[in-house]
């Protein structure tokens, strides 16, 4: 609930503080057109979540302009629903799964890619990143078929959805450790070893310690990124087994229901907490291995 | 696959190896679980796909069988409905692509531009937020928002402005709307890095020279973010023709694009060599828009790894 009110605070803070405030001296180095389009882009970006946390939080079936009063009815509905507190935590159960698997495996990975030269780095790199260029509901049907045609009884089961997750937020832990590994001082490992210790004990007491707000930030974001999955999972969820997307998106053809609000609300605050701490680590930059300075 | 190859740099291989293997194998051995995963329930799955595509069409058969037909091809391409949705696909597609970079750019200039870190970090968490929000989520507040008896229509109609609400949604202009709000951050992750990088005194010599703001924007700092502008409308332009939730949640069925083609062939028809072909149909699209964002850019998809 604080997340939630931390995000609408930081909203306003940037909404506020953008347009012309230090025109006076001095030419702003961005110029007004940009300032305006920029709060405009912000707000096209964060009114989506905004809505979703009020119409959660609004005491009325359907939000109202001007807005009626505050209430915590579809929290409480949300908690007793038979449909989205399943779905919520079927879908918490799934994200965690998938982040412990996607983090031991990826974490490796990243490890042999950045460490070991060999010819066709760049194309082991691309066949990790695969997954993500093919569009989500091609790689759920090629799965689906895939397990149909299998005698192994993966189809319609939680392994065979966790399987396809597992593809798709792999490559987002693979490129933020390797991002850490590069940044990471090899000597320091090298003085371990060259002081007697082993190359395991080495990685472990030198190595991993240091990379080690990588590879939180990584899973954290392979978590959200599952938690997320919508495209995906369309295909490969059943009725007894919905994750929380499948589930507001059934309901959401339909009509707006105000419990779908409330759990869409329980998950902003899960992306922001994740995102604030992965600020805290210091590794937003590496987010992904998406490049900034 | 070139993991044989491996070979050890630094001085791994001077130490004793603990379990009797050389120490490039053991390597190796890191990388083993994520490729054979990957193999297995990636390119096989999809290879499998591609090839049942060829198969000649039987409803309600799943299974693959080694015949060879273009039935299912020759298919697509006599009916308009199909193709067209296809073509409805590539220009939604190009046209999200234009908006958000209209939207990203100014944003990813300013973010750019900010020397404080803590704004940056702020910028960034905000962006990332937006990013990682559940696109259901945002298309439920994109839905209140925009709906004939939305947010938008109510406060308009409250107003007097208008008297009739206007029709924001279930058409081509609210999948558009719905499609840029899911790319949006993508473009902007696109081109923040490429704008940082530029050197600041290219700016200012042409400053210097006496060339106003907006022009100097036009023939120094465009020109040289073009790198981040392609590979950012490419990776949307991927994106948005894949997407099937927002075409369906925002366009009410009304604008029927590619993917929901190739979900009612499976899920409704049981049409499974015809749902593959569709799907082949769609990867050609984004892998030919995957090729030119690679000819123009060496880095991978928004910069990744």
């Amino acid at each position: 609930m604080s997340a939630v009110a931390e995000q609408t605070t930081i909203g306003e803070t940037v909404e506020s503080s953008s347009p012309g405030r230090r025109q006076a001296r001095e030419e702003h180095p961005v110029p007004l057109l940009f300032r305006v389009i920029t709060v405009l882009t912000f707000a096209y970006l964060l009114t989506p979540a905004v809505i979703v946390v009020l119409a959660g939080l609004n005491s009325g079936e359907y939000l109202r302009f001007p807005p009626e009063g505050l209430s915590l009815k579809w929290v409480w509905d949300f908690f007793e629903s038979p449909v989205f507190l399943p779905a919520y935590l079927f879908s918490l159960k799934l994200a965690f799964v998938t982040m412990v698997i996607a983090t031991v495996i990826g974490t490796m990975a990243a490890i042999f890619i950045t460490r070991v030269a060999f010819v066709g780095r760049g194309l082991v790199r691309a066949f990790f990143l695969a997954p993500l260029m093919l569009p989500g509901l091609v790689l759920g049907l090629a799965l689906y078929t895939y397990y149909l045609n299998l005698p192994l009884g993966l189809s319609r089961t939680f392994w065979g959805m966790m399987l396809g997750h597992i593809l798709v937020t792999t490559p987002f832990v693979i490129g933020t450790v390797s991002a850490a590994l590069y940044g990471f001082d090899r000597s320091l490992e090298d003085a371990a070893r060259s002081l007697g210790a082993g190359s395991l004990r080495a990685f472990f007491t030198v190595t991993l310690p240091s990379i080690k707000a990588g590879i939180t930030a990584g899973s954290l974001f392979a978590f959200i990124v599952s938690f997320g999955q919508f495209d995906l999972s369309l295909l490969l969820s059943t009725p007894n087994q919905t994750p929380l997307p499948i589930a507001m998106y059934i309901s959401l053809r339909y009509q707006f229901e105000p419990t779908a609000a409330a759990a869409g609300m329980f998950a902003i605050a899960l992306v922001v907490v994740s995102m604030v701490l992965t600020a805290k680590l210091g590794a937003l930059s590496r987010i992904g291995g998406i490049k900034f300075s | 696959m070139a993991v044989t190859r491996a070979e050890p740099i630094g001085q791994i291989g001077q130490h004793k190896p603990k379990w009797g293997v050389p120490a490039s194998l053991r390597m190796v051995l890191l990388v083993l679980p994520s490729a054979a995963m990957f193999f297995i329930f990636f390119i096989v799955p999809v290879m499998l796909l591609f090839a049942i595509a060829f198969n000649p069409s039987q409803s309600g058969v799943v299974k693959f069988e080694p015949e060879f037909s273009l039935e299912t091809f020759r298919r697509f391409f006599d009916r308009p409905l199909y193709y067209e949705a296809l073509i409805r696909s590539i220009v939604l597609g190009i046209t999200t692509a234009a908006v958000a970079l209209l939207f990203a750019y100014p944003l990813a200039y300013f973010v750019a531009k900010e020397s404080r870190p803590g704004r940056i970090n702020l910028y960034m968490i905000l962006i990332l937020v937006s990013l990682q929000l559940d696109l259901i989520i945002r298309m439920y507040g994109m839905m209140v928002l925009l709906g004939d008896t939305g947010l938008i229509n109510q406060a308009l109609m409250r107003y007097g402005i208008i008297s009739d609400p206007l029709p924001l949604m279930y058409n081509t202009f609210g999948v558009v709307v719905g499609l840029v709000q899911l790319t949006l951050p993508f473009m902007i992750l696109s081109l923040i890095g490429i704008i940082q990088a530029i050197n600041p005194a290219l700016e200012e010599a042409a400053r210097s020279l006496g060339a106003g703001r907006w022009r100097t924007f036009f023939t120094v700092t465009l020109p040289l973010s073009m790198p981040g502008v392609l590979a950012g409308s490419l990776l949307v332009f991927a994106i948005a023709i894949g997407s099937y939730a927002v075409p369906v949640l925002m366009g009410g069925w009304r604008v029927i694009v590619t993917p929901m083609h190739i979900y009612q062939q499976i899920a409704e028809m049981g049409y499974w060599q015809f749902g593959a072909a569709i799907s082949c149909m769609l990867f050609g699209v984004s892998l030919i828009a995957v090729f030119i964002y690679h000819r123009y850019t060496q880095k991978l998809i928004g910069g990744l790894v």
